[in-house]
């Protein structure tokens, strides 16, 4: 026979991971039964406990429970703060992105374990730097008083508070990529007669796009849903300074089960949508890449 | 012209990338800089489109001075080894965008679009995305991008760096293709010397920062004035041997090979010799040559790479101690050859590896370098031993790849021990130890004259314990001296990232008179050695005697050097005994070219 063995026999030898294949994919299937039991027990369970909950008195008193002005007014807040963090946020890990990924300068690490900062550091604590800084004991506070200017317990402290523990999203997603992605096609454009915006809007942006709406989406998520640093801050004034997260609180502590998983359910929601955007994105970069 | 660069130098953290690099590219010629990497050839490029700024000197596009100009105005274009074509555009969009930032009309746009496409013949292609394109094909939108807005000058770096062989040799034909169509000036940075000799009109070879020569391929190949360029492009064998009245001399080989350049004067002294692989013929016997007779040797090594054959062959008569120094390191005495040989050869004499056979030679460069190789020379075993160890001295021969031999001459010390058997060849080197002259009666003046009475035609005086030299001084005692000193410097600065300066003094009872002759002196000797060695001079006038004014500047600082031409032995003594009076702790080259009435 001058035939050796096929092709496709031949490949799939060379495939098989490790020598004992028999143990090697029990060990498979106990990791994956592992994760999954984690998964159940962690996360699905209370998922289904909050939908549960929320839809427990029927859809009527569900949607119901959205009437309530405080709760409305929960609602808006949180879009506000949103609406403010974000697209500065955006604008900052844009900027400390460039810098980092296009420039040598002194201080550039201890600049990129700053940005890291809001990360290591308890949200409760970066809350209380504020109503340390500008709260009426503060060391503005005086200041700010006299002027009638009230940041803590009022939408500013809340957007500041906000601010600090999302800024770090945009940066650390874009500065990996950009370090990666090089210098030459925006060097090529400035010798092809291009100015800085020209080469920042038609080069620079869409090369980053993907990177850039992935850190948008995990900033907007951590905005909408941050506890810790805001309730510091906000004061729980009903329907004036308390956002969904908080005013979830506020109706579980008054025994509204209800209304307080009903607006649990909506932020639960947008995580989902979140994580729906997330994977989309993920998958066209994937898409895009090839 | 072009493009002009002129004494331009770019610095990163103190120390020169690109230093003092001046050379002028003409109308339509493509020019390619070659060099290792890190010589800095593609921050020089990068300078000339403006992506890197200038510490130093001008560079002009068209007679524009742009030195100043941002890279966006300076209208050239550029080709990235990786493409960096705009990933998310069409090649169409890709190839306009230069064209759209200048707001050309779209019907314009789309017909130079697709006279462009037509230009690196990718027609058809104009909806492809990058990522969809070969790298080869991705390489030739790149070009038609650059070439999009008409600009003045068009620079590649390392274009086909990525690409595989047969891409690179289609790619090649392409844009040489293109740039004669176009008639555009053309700078490509490579460091693939087949690469440069095969699309460059000039090729300008860079290495540590310095442009060493340019030149037309074949020229710089046939006659090549370093030994850098000599074995960077293609291969060569550096031997020393000494040239004579009737010719070169390998040892006690005399070789009357055809195409010797005459150079220097009569005088008979030592000189590096540049033996190309393909020049060697090998033969059974010395009386089947056909070409001047070489030495005999041994095949040791035997490579078949399709139309040649590259052989190694040791040397075991004639030139066998000529070796300036092997490519292999290896420090047994013999000198091994590269050599290669076409199918015709090896099928007219087939070889095998151990046989012996004749080598002869068809032709022979000879490089104007005066500094040859070192010989360090001292009265006793142990003083020589120790000076061939000097660290300044084997960093240097290391720079110029040139070798250091040590010999013992009892009549350094001692005159009544008489000449040496042979002639000192290379640069004679000694140790300035006043204590070992002492004892002898001799100090280093004397020491030099005895060397210079014995063959040597520059002394090196190396102190202990050495740092390289950040500054060199350069003075010569008299007008005969200056073009021998010149050429001892440049080849000395090739090798050494310092900082040149001549030194002209004129007596302290000069008048005003004298002055304009002075400076004429200094503006001269500056152009002479930029204009014949490439060297970038700093010149200083000072007032006084010369030895005092010199030993002075050399004791302010260290880390310098003096070189220091005479022509008449006498003068060292007479005028410059002030440099000896204390042991120098600087290093000094004297340079001595007797006035000749031929060499005026």
């Amino acid at each position: 026979m001058a035939h050796g063995p096929s092709k496709a026999l031949l490949a799939e030898l060379a495939s098989r991971p490790g020598r004992d294949t028999f143990v090697s994919t029990l060990i498979k299937g106990m990791f994956i039964a592992l994760s999954l039991l984690f998964l159940a027990a962690l996360l699905f369970a209370p998922l289904i406990t909050v939908f549960a909950t929320a839809l427990s008195k029927g859809f009527e008193m569900y949607v119901e429970s959205f009437a309530d002005p405080d709760t409305l007014a929960a609602i808006r807040l949180t879009l506000i703060t949103a609406a403010i963090v974000v697209p500065v946020n955006t604008v900052f890990g844009i900027a400390a992105a460039w810098a980092i990924a296009k420039f040598e300068f002194k201080g550039k690490s201890i600049l990129i374990t700053l940005i890291d900062l809001p990360i290591a550091v308890s949200p409760v604590i970066s809350g209380l730097i504020y109503v340390l800084l500008f709260g009426m004991q503060g060391w503005f506070g005086l200041w700010l008083q006299e002027h009638d200017i009230s940041i803590i317990f009022a939408l500013p402290g809340i957007v500041l508070a906000t601010m600090f523990v999302t800024f770090p999203y945009v940066a650390r997603e874009l500065i990996p990529l950009m370090q990666q992605l090089g210098n030459d096609e925006e060097e090529a454009a400035i010798t092809l007669g291009a100015g800085g915006l020209m080469t920042f809007f038609h080069v620079t942006l869409p090369k980053i796009r993907w990177g850039l709406v992935y850190g948008v989406i995990l900033c907007n998520a951590r905005a909408m849903g941050e506890f810790g640093a805001v309730s510091v801050v906000s004061g729980h004034i009903r329907g004036l300074t308390t956002t969904m997260p908080l005013h979830v609180e506020i109706l579980y502590n008054e025994y509204n089960f209800v209304g307080a998983f009903a607006v649990a359910s909506l932020l639960t929601l947008l995580a989902v949508v979140t994580l729906i955007i997330k994977s989309l994105v993920e998958w066209r970069t994937g898409y895009s890449k090839r | 012209m072009s493009i002009t660069l002129d004494q331009v130098t770019k610095r990163y953290q103190g120390s020169p990338v690109v230093n003092d690099v001046s050379v002028e590219v003409g109308e339509g010629e493509f020019f390619v800089l070659l060099g290792p990497s890190g010589s800095g050839k593609s921050t020089l490029l990068r300078a000339i489109a403006g992506l890197t700024g200038v510490d130093h000197g001008r560079i002009a596009l068209h007679g524009r001075d742009v030195t100043h100009v941002s890279a966006r105005q300076r209208g050239v274009g550029l080709v990235f080894q990786n493409y960096a074509l705009f990933r998310h555009m069409s090649v169409g969009d890709n190839i306009e965008f230069a064209l759209r930032v200048r707001h050309m009309k779209a019907a314009d746009r789309r017909a130079r679009r697709k006279e462009l496409l037509r230009l690196v013949a990718l027609e058809g292609m104009d909806d492809r995305l990058p990522t969809q394109l070969s790298g080869g094909q991705q390489q030739r939108v790149a070009v038609a991008r650059a070439l999009a807005h008409k600009p003045q000058v068009l620079l590649l770096d390392e274009p086909f760096g990525a690409l595989d062989a047969k891409i690179r040799e289609e790619l090649r034909r392409t844009i040489r293709q293109v740039q004669r169509e176009l008639n555009i000036t053309t700078v490509l940075v490579t460091h693939d010397q087949e690469e440069a000799f095969a699309m460059a009109d000039r090729i300008g070879v860079m290495n540590l920062g310095r442009l060493l020569e340019c030149g037309r391929p074949d020229e710089l190949y046939a006659r090549p004035a370093t030994r850098f360029v000599a074995t960077f492009l293609g291969a060569a064998n550096l031997l020393l041997a000494r040239q004579t009245a009737n010719g070169i001399r390998f040892g006690a080989t005399p070789v009357n090979a055809r195409a010797l350049e005459k150079i220097d004067s009569g005088r008979e002294h030592e000189v590096v010799a540049v033996l190309r692989p393909e020049e060697v013929e090998l033969a059974p016997t010395r009386d089947n040559l056909r070409v001047s007779y070489l030495g005999h040797g041994v095949i040791d090594e035997m490579v078949f790479t399709g139309a040649f054959e590259r052989l190694r062959v040791r040397l075991a008569d004639g030139a066998a101690d000529a070796q300036i120094a092997r490519p292999g390191g290896d420090g047994d005495g013999a000198a091994v050859l590269d050599v290669t040989r076409t199918q015709h050869e090896q099928r007219v004499f087939p070889l095998a590896v151990g046989q012996s056979v004749a080598m002869g030679v068809r032709r022979i460069h000879v490089l104007p370098t005066p500094l040859s190789s070192y010989t360090a020379v001292a009265a006793d075993q142990p003083a020589a031993d120790a000076l061939v160890k000097n660290p300044l001295l084997v960093e240097l021969a290391n720079r110029m790849k040139t070798r250091i031999v040590a010999r013992v001459e009892p009549g350094l010390a001692n005159p009544s021990s008489g000449r040496p058997a042979t002639p000192i060849s290379g640069v004679a080197v000694i140790a300035p130890h006043q204590d070992a002259g002492a004892q002898t009666g001799r100090d280093v003046i004397a020491q030099i004259e005895w060397l210079l009475h014995n063959g040597a035609a520059e002394v090196l005086v190396l102190p202990d314990q050495l740092v390289p030299p950040q500054r060199v001084l350069i003075h010569w005692a008299d007008d005969a001296a200056r073009r021998a000193t010149l050429a001892v410097a440049a080849s000395l600065l090739r090798h050494v990232p310092a900082e040149a300066v001549y030194v002209g003094i004129l007596p302290e009872s000069a008048g005003e008179t004298q002055r304009p002759a002075g400076m004429r002196t200094l503006l001269d000797a500056r152009s002479e050695a930029q204009a014949v060695h490439g060297l970038e001079m700093r010149t200083e006038l000072r007032f006084g005697a010369a030895a005092d004014e010199l030993h002075r500047q050399l004791s302010e600082s260290p880390e310098q050097m003096l070189i220091l031409g005479i022509s008449a032995l006498a003068d060292l003594r007479a005028r410059f005994a002030a440099l000896f009076a204390s042991s120098p702790g600087y290093p000094m080259m004297i340079v001595h070219r007797p006035a000749s009435p031929t060499n005026p």
